[in-house]
């Protein structure tokens, strides 16, 4: 195995015909948090949705890899099999099938028969306190008529359940109240408090900077017009809070 | 099977109808009735819409010259817990046993002059069951009737009378058969004021089979209804369920799913008639075809001019799996009153992509995620069915449908 990260060089990609990321360079390191901010319609979702192997999303150039291996090769569940997950801003609904089945059947795919049933269950009795998640979520369907909170701790109830190695936050434009910003505040804390999470990279994406009180990141990427145009510390998205994009946005038309 | 050293089948032909009569029945009486049913069977039209592209059966030109009629068959298999007067028998022994009150179910529903297959059913009805239960009784545990289908041809009349304020829950199975066989019934609900029937029919019949059924319910003022059924075997099947709304405060359910895969042809449809105001009625289809399946499903709703204050609602869903795969829909609403709350919904498509990729995205293979997608997708109606036992049935049969 080669280098360790998600390692992103160069990353094209296109939805609908129209390019929107020209060439994007960018390294999460195991264990580290990223975040990757930037105005609206900056391509940051289309980013994670490309890692992560969305059909509607062309990748037209560049690598991709996960601890060496090459992601843009793999279907979208071999990706979460090497250890990649994304955390849906819109997680789709999916009546009839419940939360509980699919958290075994997901955790069963990305690591085949590690837990009994009973320590399954265990687990997951586990992360919902953790996450003051209600037991009876478990027998709900999977997303079906969940408030936008709800399926916010969901999501991060299946990172919590998954423990991936490599975790895509995707926060952009959510309309997010207090508390479940502060699920995923936890959530991301817990995970690199608990020994299966340790080594997990985050790359959090986000538009508003709230969420990274909750989170201190390690980096920032500012990211406009497809390309990531500026780098930095947790500064960055301190200075990004105070002043807006526009600043960034003024310093960059300056250069060019 | 039929062969060509053993005697020659007395099929369901126009030319036979005199002799197959005169074999199958020994009183002089019930021939009459009997050769007057299947005059009406040879000369009714089904209403059925005809062969097309897709759907490949006349259902107004069976052949039915290889279908093996007799009287004798072996009666359905009977389970139940009764007590305080409620009866649970074949019709057999209900004839012999409880011929009043059977009287006062018996066609009652069902008009079998003016129905096709209804009027074969008549014919030669060979095997059935009655349950009756008494005013104000109520029977907790499911009663259970189990026909089995074999080579000889099957004509079960299964009926349930619920007496005032009286509750029971039915499921009635019909499992067996091969290739050739042939099963054409009807099942009959009449109920009192306040009563509450929940009635199961589930057809697994092997592949080979077909199947024909007439089923209606009448309930009474303020009666509650509820109606689920799973079409999942057989070759063929063709069935309509009907409920007459002649009563306020009526509460009826239709709850119905169907997934034709291989070969298969399922033909349902569904009417509620709202002939009275103040009473409300739901019907919800959820429905898949894979292979070269081929469905089609029509649901009625009428509302009388002077059926204000009715409340009915009709909900169609249907997934198509795969290219050869046919679903048609039609939801059909004939709406005279005015003060009426209606709803209708129906789709058609494929699975949506967004759910799979969501699904693929946490690991599962994408084959899995569509069994998870499917089946999850039947569940809202698979909760209509009455007993856990009887959901792990049914879900295990579409699994191996669409697995």
């Amino acid at each position: 195995m080669s280098e360790p990260g998600l390692r992103i060089h160069d990353l094209r990609a296109s939805v609908a015909g129209n390019d929107i990321l020209k060439g994007i360079d960018l390294t999460v390191e195991p264990g580290k948090v990223h975040a990757l901010m930037g105005p609206n319609g900056s391509g940051k979702s289309t980013l994670a949705f490309s890692l992560s192997g969305h059909p509607g999303y062309v990748v037209t150039g560049g690598t991709a890899t996960l601890d060496g291996e090459n992601l843009l090769d793999l279907l979208p569940d071999k990706r979460a099999k090497a250890g990649l997950f994304l955390s849906f801003q819109y997680p789709a609904a999916i009546p009839g099938v419940k939360v509980a089945n699919f958290l075994y059947a997901a955790r069963q795919a990305v690591r085949p028969g590690d837990l009994t049933p009973a320590k399954f269950r265990a687990l997951l009795v586990e992360k919902m306190e953790l996450l003051d998640m209600d037991p009876t979520f478990l027998g709900r369907y999977l997303n079906d008529g969940f408030s936008g909170g709800e399926k916010k701790r969901l999501e991060m109830l299946q990172l919590a359940v998954l423990a991936p190695r490599y975790a895509i936050l995707d926060e952009t434009d959510s309309g997010l109240d207090v508390d479940a910003l502060r699920a995923v505040g936890e959530s991301v804390r817990a995970m690199r408090d608990s020994d299966e999470g340790r080594a997990t990279g985050f790359l959090i994406i986000t538009h508003y900077p709230r969420i990274l009180h909750h989170v201190k990141p390690d980096a920032v990427h500012v990211m406009v017009g497809g390309r990531i145009v500026k780098q930095g510390g947790a500064d960055l998205a301190e200075l990004i809070e105070r002043d807006g994009y526009d600043k960034i946005r003024e310093e960059i038309e300056a250069i060019a | 099977m039929p062969s060509s050293l053993a005697a020659p089948v007395l099929g369901i032909v126009p030319e036979n109808a005199e002799a197959l009569v005169q074999r199958f029945e020994t009183s002089p009486l019930l021939r009459a009735a009997r050769s007057e049913a299947l005059a009406a069977y040879f000369a009714l039209a089904s209403g059925r819409a005809p062969a097309g592209r897709y759907w490949k059966v006349d259902l107004d030109a069976l052949d039915l010259s290889r279908v093996e009629v007799r009287a004798e068959t072996t009666p359905p298999r009977i389970a139940a817990t009764l007590s305080r007067g409620a009866i649970a028998c074949d019709l057999a022994t209900a004839r012999r046993a409880h011929p009043q009150l059977l009287e006062r179910a018996l066609g009652t529903a069902v008009d079998a002059r003016t129905r096709k297959f209804a009027s074969l059913a008549n014919a030669f009805g060979n095997t059935g069951a009655f349950v009756y239960v008494p005013a104000g009784v109520s029977v907790d545990n499911p009663i259970e009737i189990a026909y089995a289908a074999g080579e000889i041809a099957l004509f079960p009349h299964t009926i349930v009378l619920a007496e005032a304020g009286a509750r029971c829950t039915v499921i009635c199975t019909l499992e067996g058969g091969a290739e050739g066989s042939f099963v054409c019934g009807i099942d009959e609900i009449v109920t009192g004021e306040r009563a509450s029937v929940s009635f199961a029919s589930v057809q697994m019949l092997a592949l080979g089979a077909r199947s024909l059924f007439t089923r209606a319910a009448r309930p009474g003022k303020d009666a509650h209804l509820a109606w689920a059924i799973a079409e999942l075997g057989a070759d063929l099947c063709a069935s309509t369920v009907e409920i007459e709304i002649e009563q306020t405060g009526v509460d009826a359910q239709i709850a119905a799913v169907f997934c034709p895969s291989g070969d298969q042809h399922v033909d349902l449809v569904s009417s509620v008639d709202h002939r009275v105001g103040q009473a409300r009625s739901e019907t919800i289809v959820r429905s898949a075809a894979t292979g070269s399946g081929q469905a089609r499903y029509l649901g009625n709703i009428n509302i009388a001019a002077h059926a204000q204050g009715s409340n009915a609602s009709l909900r169609d869903d249907a997934l198509l799996l795969s290219k050869k795969a046919h679903v048609d829909s039609v939801p059909a609403l004939e709406i005279a009153a005015n003060d009426v709350k209606a709803y209708h919904g129906a789709t058609v498509g494929a699975l949506d992509e967004e759910q799979i990729f969501y699904m693929t995205s946490r690991g599962i293979e994408r084959d899995e995620a569509e069994r998870m997608i499917v089946l999850g997708f039947f569940e809202p109606v698979i909760d209509r069915f009455p007993t856990r036992e009887l959901r792990e049935r049914i879900r295990a049969a579409l699994q191996a449908k669409v697995g």
